[in-house]
């Protein structure tokens, strides 16, 4: 499967506290990857460095096959962006927006644009000063899909959208990527979320890529393990060991990564006993990547 | 995209650039309506030519303030929506940003062409209307052009550093009071240094020149 997004070796810095190191990020096409991190990671910078907003410092982008930054309008033309904030012209009209943002892209489709127009509720004439937040967060998505893109770029595309309007929101993307098989590339805290509809996740701490892999993986990979009698020293493990916390008497709690079933022999063969293994959702396993990350950032 | 482009900005500078057409028509008739008191039948009296000169030069210093004011303004309208935006928006078109700027230039450029036409339109007119002492000559087209170039600077300066980010303005307001301080410095110690004056005389003998002298709808 090819890649709809690349990255390598790729650093940006911005002032003397923030940095983006090393990143390689591998996105394939038609997938819908979910980027997750906590706030002041890197995800708006990264986003706007795979977009050609900002310069990096050295590295390789690539993009629905073209190099970024040097070729980013002919990229851009086959890319629907959301921003993490509104960032249209706030003085036009819905109306004067939508034929703004029509005028820049070739493949705009008018009809599906009124459609989707008429199924958020918006009212034409409204100025965008006017618009509620949930209105605004509509709005853009009806910008980004009109545009029939290859590729859509959320940047926490729902972030303060009520339920309603977010089921609305999301329901237009699933929609429009189960016609057009587009590649999605969304950033968001909200972990639920992404737990639903995305089948890649990739998630990022302090300027640094802390995972990238398919979400059953992530999903049946993270594993909280309650044991007897454990080990003072792991040694040599089958998985990766992220976290270990006493419990009570002798029995201590790891969260491991990499788990499958046959490595409960490594128990056996150090002279523990698995009491419990308990499946992590999402959330929890992003906390204990994140916490590890953090204890030990190599 | 020119349409769109030229829409916007219409959008956000049509008072300024409504207003700046009705000064424009309005400035060189009101000019000459005042001179005419020394026109018309009673202009062989001695003395009367010299008044009529000085009734236009007076009314002259408005012409460049008029184009310095509509160049600012319809300059900084240009950039205002994109500040707001962190030019976020303007960034993700997909154009080359040289091609983004050029079509905001144009449609700026294409509006202040309405208060040069009113500008052009109202001398004119003015011209026709007043019955000039022999040796003075009206020059409508002369005026319109000399205004055309003077919107056309302050349009272009302001529009080139209202693009830049916060940063840009930071750095030429730095130089600027960097060039403050030296000029105090020096005249504390009484050092034979003057920067503004010579940065002033730098710049106005440059494009700037064309702010400077006597703008005259009537002359000899």
């Amino acid at each position: 499967m090819s890649n709809a997004i690349e990255t390598r070796g790729l650093v940006y810095r911005a002032g003397k506290s923030f940095e983006i190191r090393d990143l390689a990020l591998n996105v394939p096409a038609g997938s819908m990857y979910g980027f997750l991190g906590p706030n002041g990671a890197g995800k708006t910078t990264t986003i706007r460095l795979l977009l050609g907003l900002l310069r990096p410092v050295s590295g390789a982008i690539t993009v629905l096959d073209r190099r970024i930054p040097r070729e980013a309008p002919r990229v851009l033309q086959r890319t629907g962006y959301v921003p993490e904030s509104p960032h249209l012209y706030s003085t036009l009209t819905v109306a004067e927006a939508i034929a703004f943002h029509h005028a820049f892209y070739p493949g705009w489709d008018q009809g599906w644009a009124d459609e989707l127009l008429a199924m958020f509720g918006l009212v034409r004439d409204r100025r965008l000063a006017r618009l509620s937040k949930g209105e605004m967060g509509k709005l853009m998505m009806l910008l980004a899909l009109a545009q029939r893109p290859e590729l859509l770029v959320l940047d926490e595309p729902t972030d303060g959208l009520d339920p309603v309007v977010r089921r609305d929101v999301l329901s237009a993307l699933l929609e429009y990527v189960a016609q057009h098989n587009a590649t999605v590339f969304i950033s968001s805290h909200l972990v639920h979320e992404l737990e639903r509809i995305c089948d890649w996740v990739g998630v990022m701490d302090r300027g640094r890529l802390v995972a990238e892999l398919p979400m059953h993986s992530f999903k049946s990979g993270i594993k909280r393990i309650r044991l007897s009698d454990p080990p003072a020293l792991p040694g040599d493990t089958p998985f990766v060991l992220l976290n270990r916390e006493p419990a009570e008497g002798s029995v201590e709690t790891w969260v491991v990564r990499g788990w499958q079933p046959p490595m409960a022999q490594y128990f056996e063969g150090v002279g523990a006993s698995v009491r419990e293994v308990v499946d992590l959702d999402l959330e929890e396993g992003f906390v204990e990547l994140l916490r590890t990350f953090r204890v030990n950032p190599d | 995209m020119f349409k769109v482009v030229f829409l916007t900005q219409w959008k956000w500078s049509r008072t300024a650039v409504l207003a700046g057409v009705f000064a424009a028509f309005a400035l060189p008739i009101l000019s000459v309506q005042q001179a005419g008191v020394f026109a018309g039948p009673t202009r062989e009296l001695p003395g009367h030519a010299r008044r009529l000169l000085d009734t236009v030069q007076t009314w002259g210093i408005a012409y460049p303030l008029l184009a310095l004011v509509l160049g600012v303004l319809v300059a900084v309208t240009a950039w205002a929506a994109d500040h707001r935006g962190r030019h976020v928006y303007a960034l993700a078109l997909p154009v080359p940003r040289w091609h983004y700027v050029l079509l905001r230039f144009a449609a700026g450029g294409a509006l202040l062409l309405a208060p040069l036409a009113a500008l052009g339109v109202g001398a004119l007119l003015a011209s026709a209307s007043v019955t000039l002492p022999p040796g003075l000559q009206a020059y409508p087209v002369a005026l319109t052009v000399r205004f055309g170039l003077a919107l056309l600077v302050a349009y272009a300066v302001i529009f080139s550093i209202s693009a830049g980010t916060p940063r840009t303005a930071a750095i030429v307001l730095s130089a600027i009071a960097f060039l403050v301080a030296v000029e105090v410095l020096a005249a504390a110690v009484h050092a034979p240094i003057d920067p503004l004056q010579f940065l002033g005389s730098r710049v106005l003998s440059g494009p700037f020149g064309i702010f400077t002298g006597r703008w005259m709808l009537i002359d000899v």
